[in-house]
């Protein structure tokens, strides 16, 4: 039990992650060339067949990489609110992650702007914004369609904005803060920040579940605006938890391994108890997924199992290409990690390193099949088509172009700031920290 | 920031056997006399409802066409509700490594299972002919037929049967170290008590009760020795049972919520429910620990033991679990309207403000705006306002319930159809006497058992420290 602050284990940088092997810069670059590409192949590449789907092969790549912070982001709250000891080691590599919080809104904001602006291509996929566009499966436009008159109290350009900005302002405003209040402590080990940080960890809980529910309902939801689903934000924040938790492993290991980092300061208790978490929360995002597919599937209400139809099946019938990634994500991404974190020795070393690295991939693969299926207006007899499973190039080059923008983004905080809170009261605790 | 202690005043090993044991071990109180003939009175109440609906008919029950679902599951949904924070703390609180739960889950656990007893009875006598209630298991009768496997109803037999059943297995698992010590110390209390009898009679009472005592007590602990590798194999069995009913607390609920969102009813079928329904009953049966404990508390003087650590752990769970609640009655309502389907539209815009709203609005603030006060030290601090929050917590869930069930049931598809559902008296006693059965149940539990896992309490006491005098 640790009463005293003020904690400086043998080893510890003063000054953060510096090179060699801090490749802060080199990520930027690789950010900033990836993510032009990306935007100039969002910009002036067309697809006939589909023109909106460079528009969510961009969006994809932000909010895979935004899941996993507001994931880090929800921990770090969920921490401070629980008086966490074992984990204050880990919040700081998190609060080095949400850094990039801001950025994401910058390289989302370009889809935003869009979607106000490009009324007639067809690039913009959220369909609603443009009035003229034909509505899939019927002859008429988006204009006269019941259902968007009655959405379009919520649905229009100028709300939309405002809410786009909201969230964006809570994410990195609640991200500015702990970080700010967290390093300030490291310098004055003033503890007024911890009571700070909780209080803001309170509020911020709710806040940050609203803006992650309707941003997910914003962004994924209204690209097929006639369905709806309650779950539908708590599948994201379920989503969203276990990305952060295997990436978070991902970043213990790195700074593991760095004398200047966190070497013979994170120890397999915090592994362990990563691990335990991941199976929690692999648990958590099967059941959610799966009461919301088995309720809509029970009820078998065609305003609601379209949802799941285009991710299954043709027009005739057959199974379509989402079928097989819905099989992947039942038994690659819910049973084979679920076995595999039961077993102790699978939460340590390479072992969990690969199960964390198996479900950021498959997370992505996640957010695929929970993204771009959209019904897409056709002139055949059904009067729409669906867009299959496929891997575009910008989907590519967004993911490695937001993904160096985010590993400057952490790599720069961690070169500035200590590797861990030496002067938190729960130092000791975390340090200490032993199954 | 010291972390606070979860045994106040420094207790040792034996102040802490002696003060649970004593509950037990000493006279019984004359409270307890009078609060269990009221028991036994009030549940007289269920007895004579349950009497005449079998030899009546279930037409007793204020069911007609459109509402054919009224209080009989409000009320069983209620009641499996509340039985849900027993197992969370001992089986999730105990993954979760949260040390305080060892000095509320021996009660909160007893709580869990006669809180399943008193559900049972809804879903049991509901089907009239009660003696025929064992159709409900998939035994293939002489006319080979099966229960309906598709139905939510047939599931909740399956879950709720399983939950009773591991939760009870856990609670007696946790008992035997306790209830060994508590054999142990038989002929000793004896001795103590024969000394203070005055009459023959007397002495011959404690003799027969002395023999009670130690075949109730002997046969119970299944001869724990606390030996190493007693010890040994509780710990694992702990483990592997808090594992396996981890699932079980969510899946009853899961199960339960599933008997509404299955059904085309506007107000029912949405697929926020199962996690909606799991934390709705978290906060419910933390609110029944609450109103169950705190007067306990005081009663038996165990403040040491039940600290205001405990209390504000248990005021906070309130506040997480009411506000995941209040979540998802706001999404509920966000998505009824853009959904953009005028029937769940209306079944939302009903419920608020149509002929139940004053159930509706019972519903939100007891449920969303009653836990925001423990936000607050003073308030979590307050113990008599905590005990009166917590009644409000219970009143709130049973009216939840009430709320989706019949609101949506009474204004349906058919305006034609519409009518106002009122309980009879029958419904009212059934429902009142259960408390009575439940008060029973758990006042024959404090004089018998004990109340507190003592032997998992010592294991945070000060004494079990053996880095106590050094800093390490």
């Amino acid at each position: 039990m640790s009463t005293s602050s003020d904690v400086m284990p043998a080893g510890v940088s003063a000054a953060g992650v510096k090179g060699p092997g801090n490749w802060s810069l080199r990520c930027l670059l690789i950010g900033i060339v990836f993510s032009l590409l990306s935007l100039f192949g969002l910009l002036f590449t067309t697809d006939a067949s589909d023109p909106s789907r460079p528009f969510l092969g961009y969006m994809l790549a932000v909010v895979y990489w935004l899941s996993i912070l507001i994931g880090m982001q929800f921990l770090i709250m969920l921490w401070w609110m629980f008086d966490a000891g074992w984990s204050v080691i880990i919040r700081r590599q998190f609060e080095h992650m949400i850094s990039a919080l801001p950025w994401l809104g910058v390289l989302l904001l370009p889809l935003v702007i869009m979607g106000l602006v490009d009324t007639q291509s067809g690039k913009v996929a959220w369909v609603w914004m443009s009035m003229d566009a034909p509505v899939a499966g019927t002859s008429g436009t988006v204009a006269d369609d019941v259902l968007y008159l009655h959405k379009a109290p919520y649905l229009n350009n100028p709300f939309f904005l405002l809410r786009f900005f909201i969230y964006f302002a809570v994410w990195a405003g609640l991200a500015w803060a702990f970080r700010t209040w967290s390093f300030r402590m490291d310098a004055t080990g003033d503890h007024k920040y911890v009571h700070r940080s909780r209080v803001l960890a309170a509020f911020g809980l709710f806040l940050s579940a609203m803006a992650t529910t309707f941003a997910s309902i914003d962004w994924f939801m209204t690209l097929n605006y006639h369905w709806f689903s309650t779950m539908f934000g708590v599948w994201y924040f379920s989503a969203a938890m276990r990305a952060a938790l295997a990436a978070g492993v991902l970043v213990l290991f790195y700074m593991g391994s760095r004398t200047d980092g966190l070497k013979g300061i994170v120890n397999s208790a915090h592994y362990h108890f990563m691990g335990c978490l991941m199976l929690a929360f692999t648990v958590f995002w099967a059941y959610i997924s799966f009461s919301q597919y088995f309720l809509i599937y029970n009820a078998n209400i065609p305003e609601e199992t379209f949802w799941y139809n285009i991710r299954e099946m043709n027009k005739d019938g057959t199974y379509n290409s989402w079928w097989w990634i819905s099989m992947a994500l039942i038994f690659a991404y819910f049973l084979f990690p679920f076995l595999y974190l039961l077993w102790h020795r699978n939460k340590q070393g390479n072992r969990l390193k690969f199960i964390a690295i198996w479900i950021l991939v498959f997370h992505f693969i996640d957010l695929y099949w929970n993204i771009m299926p959209q019904k897409l207006w056709a002139d055949n007899e059904m009067g729409y088509d669906v867009r299959y499973f496929t891997v575009s190039w910008i989907d590519v080059t967004m993911f490695i172009g937001v993904g160096g923008i985010v590993l400057w983004s952490f790599l720069r905080s961690a070169s500035q700031e200590r590797p861990i809170p030496i002067r938190d009261p729960r130092i000791k605790e975390s340090l200490n920290y032993h199954e | 920031m010291p972390r606070r202690p979860i045994i106040e005043n420094g207790r040792n090993f034996a102040w802490i056997t002696q003060k649970v044991c004593g509950i037990v071990e000493g006279r019984t109180p004359q409270w307890w006399w009078v609060a269990f003939v009221i028991s036994c009175m009030v549940s007289s109440f269920t007895l004579m409802g349950l009497v005449y609906l079998v030899s009546t008919g279930t037409g007793v029950w204020g069911l007609r066409s459109p509402v054919m679902w009224g209080w009989a599951i409000v009320n069983f949904v209620f009641w499996i509700g509340i039985g849900h924070a027993g197992t969370l703390i001992s089986a999730i609180l105990c993954l979760l490594r949260q040390k305080w739960r060892t000095s509320i889950n021996r009660a909160a656990e007893a709580m869990t299972i006669f809180a399943v007893v008193c559900a049972g009875i809804f879903p049991l006598f509901h089907v009239g002919r009660v003696w025929f209630g064992w159709w409900l298991l998939p035994i293939p009768n002489s006319n080979a037929i099966w229960p309906n496997f598709r139905s939510p109803l047939e599931w909740d037999v399956f879950a709720v049967s399983t939950y009773g059943t591991v939760s009870l297995l856990f609670w007696y698992m946790g008992l035997i170290p306790d209830l060994a010590t508590l054999r142990d110390r038989t002929r000793m209390v004896f001795e103590k008590r024969v000394a203070e009898a005055k009459t023959g009679f007397a002495v011959g009472f404690e003799k027969a009760y002395f023999v009670f005592r130690k075949y109730f007590y002997g046969i119970l602990a299944m001869g724990w020795r606390g030996s190493n590798r007693h010890w040994s194999n509780y710990e694992m069995a702990y483990l592997l049972l808090a594992g396996l009913a981890t699932p079980l607390v969510l899946s009853v609920h899961t199960v339960v919520s599933f008997d509404f969102a299955v059904a085309n009813l506007p107000g029912w079928h949405t697929t926020i429910f199962p996690p909606y329904f799991v934390a709705g009953a978290i906060f419910s049966g933390f609110g029944m620990v609450l109103t169950l404990m705190l007067p306990l508390r005081a009663l038996f003087g165990l403040q040491d033991l039940i600290t205001q650590y405990h209390i504000d752990c248990m005021c906070k769970i309130c506040l997480a679990t009411g506000s995941m609640v209040g979540y998802a009655y706001a999404m509920e309502f966000f998505i009824a309207w853009y959904g953009a389907n005028p029937y769940e539209g209306f079944a939302f815009v009903n419920r608020a403000f149509g002929q139940y709203a004053w159930a509706y609005w019972i519903m939100i603030s007891c449920n969303v705006i009653t836990p925001q006060f423990f936000w607050f030290k003073w308030a979590r601090k307050n113990l008599m306002l905590v005990w009166i929050l917590s009644c409000f917590i219970n009143v709130g869930m049973w009216f939840e319930r009430f709320v989706i069930t019949v609101s949506s049931l009474a204004n349906d598809f058919m305006p034609s159809n519409w009518d106002y559902y009122s309980p009879t008296v029958v419904d009212i006693f059934t429902f009142f006497g259960t408390f009575g059965l439940f008060g029973v149940l758990f006042l024959l539990f404090i004089r018998f058992l004990p109340l507190l896992a003592f032997a998992e309490i010592k294991a945070n006491s000060p004494d079990a420290d053996v880095h106590r005098d050094s800093h390490h």
